[in-house]
């Protein structure tokens, strides 16, 4: 085996996480963030409408009601986004890909403010016409990542993988979606951040959230009120993103 | 199916045709031959000859527009053929390990389509990287990303030997690999298939390579027309035609004298002399004949005795003392 120089591929070792300092940095960050707001909120008098939106309890359960939202949202979206980009990566189906792929752009591109007005004249207001605007709006990062992430698979590989035996469908789960899960997740992570930010829109189809706080002091022009909502909703973004990447390096199959 | 023992079986091509819909030719065009149990045959041809195609055809990854295809007398096109496949040893140039499974893993994976427990996929695995060449302690666990482009096509002839399939396909399996990689793993590839005696097609573009490996080459024209198919000292002496001729090169006669070894040929003088250059019983006529020339000696000393020139031209069926004619030389080179 002298011609035979030992390649030396970097494989993360069994079991180990890679968790350092560096993955600290968002979560501390955003703690001291959320400890000066809360500061800040301490040193100002707040008159009677202010305490009633700045309390342990509404806050409480408006990130309860915002993070339900983003939470559904982002499962309906796996559900309907990814066997959605299964299907347009079939090479068969190279007729219904563009179609699919259109009505993911147009759920991104239709402003989902005006989504939600007409929902609501259709379902009336409430926690379901907020989903369906959120999940219109984050479809497409996961849909396009698993098609892409499907079809950037070596075709050697699949016909490796017909050659030994395997079926069609065995190909798909065993192979493609495998070797496709970073693309996927990233996707997932992406339509995650999306949703938390667009999630305030909720509030205007009484669905809560965060964008209760902050539309209700812009109407009745209190601005700490306002402020404590965007730096929740922000910190709450910044902390999705955080464990979605977590899960992106602890779920990635090893060995790619 | 056909694999109740391993070894090889034979295969029969009968009028296979396959005709891709919208094309004016036929890509391969009413092939019909045998490949004898145990073989190893070699496809050879240009690219775009429908050498791969035709071989695809046998494990059905294509699927033929008409014609019959038996392996040990079982007909391949009433087989399910998912099923078939997992009985049939599949290797390919890119080699398509998958990067998210283990050496082990890859390895196993056909046994585990066939519902083998794990504990004899884990033993067949530890056998088949033994007989590779790689340690199975330090390969077993490893990703192939971690593996040297030679070692990863070991472990693809491994993956397709694992469920010890009677017949194998392989689709210029050391292609991808750099010329001294490829040299050894062909020699230790010669040395494995004596030892396993399977049924193997080899697809390959390189005539040095089927000369080395092929107990016969098939040497394929456009359509997959079988220009000549026979052993490749036949056809090294006789080619049928220029094409072949033409596959074959301007060194004919020294691929000729690669083919035999020096212990096959009968000695002139049987008493050894030290004097002389040396080569080994092991050693081709090409390589006696190379030490020859680097020693401008007419004669060499092997292990039994002392190999002449005059032997050398007796092996191919020439005579040393006869001029070469100038009718001759033009007569071959015009045409």
């Amino acid at each position: 085996m002298t011609a035979e120089t030992l390649a030396t591929g970097r494989v993360r070792a069994p079991g180990r996480l890679p968790f350092g300092p560096r993955h600290l940095i968002v979560p501390v960050a955003v703690g001291a963030v959320l400890l000066a707001l809360y500061a800040w909120v301490g040193t100002l008098e707040l008159d009677s409408i202010e305490q009633r939106s700045l309390n342990s309890t509404v806050i409480l359960a408006k990130t309860v009601e915002h993070l339900q939202m983003t939470v559904a949202a982002t499962a309906l979206v796996v559900v309907i986004a990814i066997p959605l980009g299964v299907l347009a990566s079939r090479s068969r189906n190279r007729f219904v890909a563009p179609v699919i792929l259109t009505a993911g752009n147009l759920g991104q591109a239709v402003p989902c403010i005006g989504l939600l007005v007409l929902c609501t004249f259709l379902m009336g207001v409430g926690f379901q016409t907020a989903l369906v605007g959120l999940v219109a709006y984050a479809v497409l990062p996961v849909l396009r990542n698993t098609m892409v992430g499907v079809q950037q698979v070596d075709p050697a590989l699949i016909e490796a993988a017909r050659g030994m035996g395997m079926t069609r469908g065995q190909v798909l789960r065993r192979v493609e979606l495998k070797l496709a899960v970073p693309a996927i997740l990233a996707g997932l992570r992406t339509a995650l951040v999306l949703t938390v930010g667009v999630a305030t829109l909720g509030a205007f189809v009484a669905a809560g959230g965060y964008g209760e706080l902050i539309i209700n002091g812009l109407k009745l022009n209190r601005m700490p009120v306002t402020i404590v909502g965007g730096v929740l909703t922000a910190s709450i973004a910044f902390l999705i993103d955080w464990l979605g990447g977590l899960a992106e390096d602890l779920l990635k199959p090893r060995g790619i | 199916m056909f694999d109740r023992d391993t070894d090889g079986v034979r295969i029969e091509l009968r009028a296979l045709t396959k005709h891709y819909p919208g094309q004016p030719a036929p890509a391969v065009d009413n092939i019909t031959m045998d490949i004898p149990a145990g073989e190893l045959v070699v496809f050879v041809g240009p690219s775009g000859c429908g050498k791969t195609t035709t071989m695809k055809m046998i494990n059905r990854l294509v699927e033929p527009t008409s014609g019959e295809i038996r392996i040990g007398g079982k007909d391949v096109l009433s087989l399910d053929p998912d099923e078939l496949r997992r009985h049939i040893g599949y290797a390919i140039q890119q080699v398509g390990l998958f990067p998210h499974l283990t050496v082990a893993q890859n390895i196993g994976l056909v046994p585990k389509l066939l519902g083998w427990p794990q504990a004899k996929i884990d033993a067949r695995v530890e056998e088949l990287l033994a007989l590779v060449s790689l340690e199975p302690s330090t390969f077993r666990g490893r990703y192939p990303r971690q593996l040297s482009g030679g070692q990863q096509q070991r472990v693809g002839v491994a993956r397709a030997l694992a469920a010890d399939p009677p017949v194998m396909l392989m689709d210029e399996p050391f292609g991808a690999t750099d010329p001294i990689t490829r040299e050894h793993l062909q020699n230790e590839f010669v040395r494995l298939q004596k030892q396993l005696r399977k049924t193997i097609i080899f697809v390959t573009h390189d005539f040095e390579e089927a000369i080395k490996l092929g107990d016969r080459i098939a040497v394929l024209r456009e359509g997959s027309h079988i220009a000549q198919y026979d052993t490749p000292a036949a056809i090294l002496s006789d080619p049928a035609d220029d094409y072949v001729a033409g596959f074959i090169g301007q060194d004919a006669t020294l691929k000729r004298l690669a083919l035999v070894r020096v212990s096959d040929v009968p000695i002139a003088d049987p008493l050894p002399d030290a004097a002389l250059p040396q080569v080994t019983g092991d050693a081709s006529l090409r390589e006696a004949l190379d030490v020859m020339l680097a020693h401008g000696s007419d004669r060499c000393g092997t292990p039994s005795g002392v190999l002449t020139y005059a032997a050398l031209c007796a092996a191919v069926g020439s005579r040393p003392e006869k001029e070469v004619s100038e009718g001759v030389m033009s007569g071959g080179e015009v045409r």
